[in-house]
């Protein structure tokens, strides 16, 4: 099991923790990864909404070097795999568009040709020769309740992001991180509005007090249900949760606060990783105390 | 300067399939939170008004791109093209968030979408080789031939 590490812009700068504990736990799951000189995906939340013509075709340079690489582009971000994956749609579907991306990538002497795919770090652990290496190698569980927050951009719109599985009402709903988070021992736990969006993209692009009044909103639906982790895939949503509470609680007075895990970290834990190699000493909000009651720090 | 090209990039003739259920702008978290329009009178301007009047008015941008209105259309229209259209052709106007402006020049800058400061610590200490750096030259002359100075000085 081979792919090309597409690490994107937010984890290898902002949260390198996730990078490296990704790399340790795919070492031992027997998931090879191979670093290629890739660039900024680049975000749908900003480059597409200013200019389409020059997204596709950024994106286009990056598909094209996991091409020559001749590799799967596995991306651990929700919004690098929107990108990729859409634009790898788009590009072998859309002959129009595909030639006239060409015309300007083969001045720098590439060409999408459209032989690889992307895919995303919990369909890769989800696979099950990778549950069963995990189920294997697994060195205690891990038995919080833990609320999974998948990230808008990582399924939706369904019929770029999983076209093969629709639902009637040509809809997707995810389920495999939480299916995948039962397996080391964690009870996953619904909580209202599970599926909306974290806050950031409105956030980052206009208003930061209105992004996080949606964090606000989908963290009180979160305590409501005695949740004590989240677990997410997007280093975006991360931020979003981890740094907004601190934010929030200063600016309501409001104490409860959950830990917030990015998918590997878990998976690293069950598999007898400790504390600061899996980074979690630079969170906002500290996981410590969490662990220690249930005999994990 | 201001030729509009969005109908290129969204089928005109699905803003028809719209029987005005609110159904996305009910879905609409940024709705909640901030005065935005709305996909639901986004369509029913683009039908009644034309999109001159929606690309000239900045609340076009209060929104999360969470397509969650698209996924829950009864009709699959496809807002979230529709979306991208829109905005591409307000940022070609100038109205495009001062936000906005400052991540996209970065990116063309430094090909980057974040800013990098005191990077080789932060990785060491997780035990991370220094980041290679980004391929800035070729992403600069790709963006030249896209068009992109047309939006956004770089």
């Amino acid at each position: 099991m081979k792919y090309a590490l597409y690490l994107g812009c937010a984890i290898p700068i902002k949260y390198p923790g996730f990078e490296a504990t990704t790399r340790l736990v795919c070492e031992r799951l027997g998931i090879e990864l191979v670093d290629l000189p890739f660039a900024c995906c680049p975000p749908g939340t900003s480059m597409k909404m200013v200019h389409y013509d020059s997204w596709l075709v950024l994106a286009a340079r990056n598909l094209c070097v996991a091409e020559e690489a001749g590799l799967d582009v596995l991306t651990l971000c929700s919004g690098c795999v929107n990108t990729l994956k859409e634009a790898n749609t788009i590009l072998k579907k859309q002959d129009a568009r595909r030639r006239k991306v060409n015309r300007v990538l083969e001045d720098h002497g590439r060409h999408f040709a459209g032989t690889i795919e992307v895919t995303h770090i919990l369909d890769v652990l989800y696979q099950d020769a990778v549950v069963e290496k995990i189920v294997r190698k697994m060195e205690r569980e891990v038995p919080l309740r833990v609320g999974c927050h998948y990230g808008c951009h990582y399924f939706r719109p369904p019929k770029y992001m999983y076209p093969e599985e629709l639902s009637p009402s040509e809809s997707y709903v995810p389920v495999k991180m939480d299916h995948l988070l039962s397996i080391i021992g964690v009870e996953p736990t619904e909580y209202s509005r599970k599926f909306l969006c974290c806050g950031s993209p409105l956030g980052a692009n206009m208003d930061q007090d209105a992004g996080y009044a949606i964090t606000r909103q989908k963290l009180g639906h979160i305590h409501d249900r005695n949740i004590q982790a989240l677990s997410v895939i997007c280093p975006s949503c991360f931020e979003q949760f981890d740094m907004g509470q601190v934010v929030l609680s200063r600016k309501f007075k409001d104490n409860r606060k959950v830990p917030v895990f990015y998918l590997t970290q878990l998976i690293g834990l069950a598999l007898g990783m400790k504390y600061r190699e899996l980074g979690l000493d630079v969170h906002r909000v500290k996981s410590r105390k969490l662990l220690e009651e249930i005999g994990m720090a | 300067m201001t030729t509009l090209r969005i109908w290129k990039h969204f089928p005109r003739e699905d803003l028809y399939e719209c029987y005005q259920c609110a159904r996305c702008t009910g879905s609409c978290p940024a709705m909640e939170v901030a005065p935005a329009i709305g996909p639901r009178e986004t369509i029913l301007k683009c039908l009644n008004l034309g999109h001159q009047d929606v690309v000239e008015d900045e609340r076009l941008w209060l929104c999360c791109t969470c397509n969650v209105c698209e996924d829950r259309c009864p009709q699959k229209i496809p807002i979230s093209d529709l979306l991208v259209a829109l905005r591409n052709s307000a940022a070609r106007r100038g109205n495009i968030p001062a936000r906005l402006v400052l991540a996209v020049e970065l990116l063309a800058k430094t090909g980057r979408s974040m800013i990098v400061h005191q990077l080789d610590e932060m990785r060491a200490h997780h035990g991370l080789a220094p980041l290679p750096p980004a391929p800035i030259e070729e992403i600069r002359e790709l963006l030249s031939k896209t068009g992109f100075r047309e939006v956004i000085e770089f």
